[in-house]
């Protein structure tokens, strides 16, 4: 009969039991690590601003001059919107449209990226504290950066839409066309799902659809650079280049409702 | 004394991975720092401190990262005990030696970890596996001599 050696089957179990406890106790630290890493975590980013601030102040001087012409161009354009959103919430309360609430926003600070190049997180600066809860939304001006996955007392962890754990579901702007968002781990997103008669073409807008359960209807994820068939031929997909500079983001806004 | 130094510089290369600056990573990859570290431990400290400090590098990476299971902590100690068994059956006097181990287990490493993104259902495209697979194996071998310095240093008594 088959029998195992005593030495053996104890290695077995204390290997086993130390995965276990290894798996176990890893959500227990992670709260007081994640704290314990941010006050030096924060002093380093602080620094390392500053340093960029005095090495690259030609290039940032030039920058700031661009921007100023852009800003000027861009209070034009406000001025216009302005007119237009005036119009249209008169429209919409004489349509007696449910008013659309606007987003409550917590501004944070990137104070930590990924440790592989296998995943793609960043790690920001609010937490618990600040009512940050996990599965909320994370963006900024350009567009979508990611949701919470882990939120502790002063930090908390965003995944990144790049990361191939992320699954978005979306739509075309333009054609209300339905896919599902990917991450790839590369500077472009994956979406999938398309049928074979998909109303999508290059240049098309991505926003985030009614149906996703985490992120709010309409937020802007990207454009579609390329579209290709499966390798199955029965579906389609559409490579996006994402809105938001996903490998230099610094500011990020939560959305908290 | 030593083990308290190691233990500084687990906290010291953990915080440089997390603020790895962009413009010193090649095709969006950085060095795995922390394997790296893990492994070098073998090469000039006994078995059973390396093995302690593989495992607290592995679990110091595993919070960091947005996977819930432990298996940096697992796969670390493994490599470890792995580069143990390999080093009594052959010299690690030279550095080329040690070069192509650490390059070997981060190899291997990155495709255990590719491993356990697929078994979760996410795919990732060929290219970036390529891309990640080499260049980063790569790239952390390539800055495997400061950390031996570090912990050649640390062996020392600083």
């Amino acid at each position: 009969m088959f029998k195992l050696p005593r030495k053996t089957l104890i290695n077995f179990i204390l290997i086993v039991c130390f995965i276990l406890l290894a798996s176990n106790s890893l959500s227990c630290f992670k709260d007081s690590v994640q704290k314990t890493f941010k006050p030096h975590l924060s002093f380093i980013g602080l620094l390392k601003r500053e340093i960029g601030g005095i090495v690259f102040y030609h290039r940032n001087m030039i920058k700031a001059e661009d921007l100023a012409l852009e800003v000027g161009v861009l209070r034009s354009k406000l001025f216009d919107l302005r007119e237009i959103y005036q119009e249209n919430s008169r429209f919409k309360n004489l349509l007696n449209f449910k008013q659309k609430s606007p987003l409550r926003l917590i501004p944070a600070r990137v104070i930590g990226r990924s440790v592989d190049s296998w995943s793609s997180s960043v790690i920001i600066d609010k937490g618990k504290y600040q009512g940050i809860k996990r599965g909320m939304a994370v963006i900024n001006h350009s567009g979508l950066i990611g949701r919470i996955i882990e939120s502790a007392d002063g930090v908390s962890k965003v995944l990144l839409i790049n990361d191939p754990g992320q699954g978005i579901s979306s739509i075309v702007q333009r054609s209300r066309q339905e896919g599902l968002v990917s991450g790839t781990l590369g500077a472009n997103l994956i979406m999938r799902y398309l049928p074979e008669n998909a109303q999508i073409i290059t240049g098309d807008i991505i926003v985030t659809s009614e149906l996703s359960q985490i992120y709010p209807k309409g937020l802007l994820i990207g454009k579609v650079i390329n579209v290709g068939v499966e390798f199955s031929g029965l579906n389609r997909y559409a490579v996006v280049r994402p809105s938001v500079d996903l490998a230099n983001i610094e500011e990020v806004l939560v959305i908290i409702q | 004394m030593k083990k308290c130094f190691l233990f500084l510089a687990v906290i010291f290369i953990v915080t440089l991975q997390l603020i790895w600056p962009g413009f010193l990573t090649f095709f969006n990859c950085k060095p795995d720092l922390l394997l790296v570290f893990a492994v070098s431990l073998v090469f000039y400290f006994d078995f059973k401190t390396a093995l302690i400090f593989a495992i607290l590098t592995g679990f110091a990476k595993d919070i960091f990262l947005p996977s819930s299971f432990a298996i940096n902590t697992v796969s670390f100690s493994i490599w470890v005990y792995l580069v143990y068994k390999l080093l009594r059956q052959i010299s690690s006097e030279n550095d080329y030696v040690r070069l192509a181990i650490v390059l070997l287990v981060i190899f291997l490493n990155n495709i255990v970890t590719n491993l356990q993104i697929l078994s979760l259902g996410n795919i990732v495209p060929m290219g970036i596996f390529l891309r990640n697979l080499i260049i980063s194996s790569i790239y952390s071998a390539a800055v495997s001599p400061l950390i031996y310095k570090l912990i050649k240093k640390i062996g020392a008594g600083v």
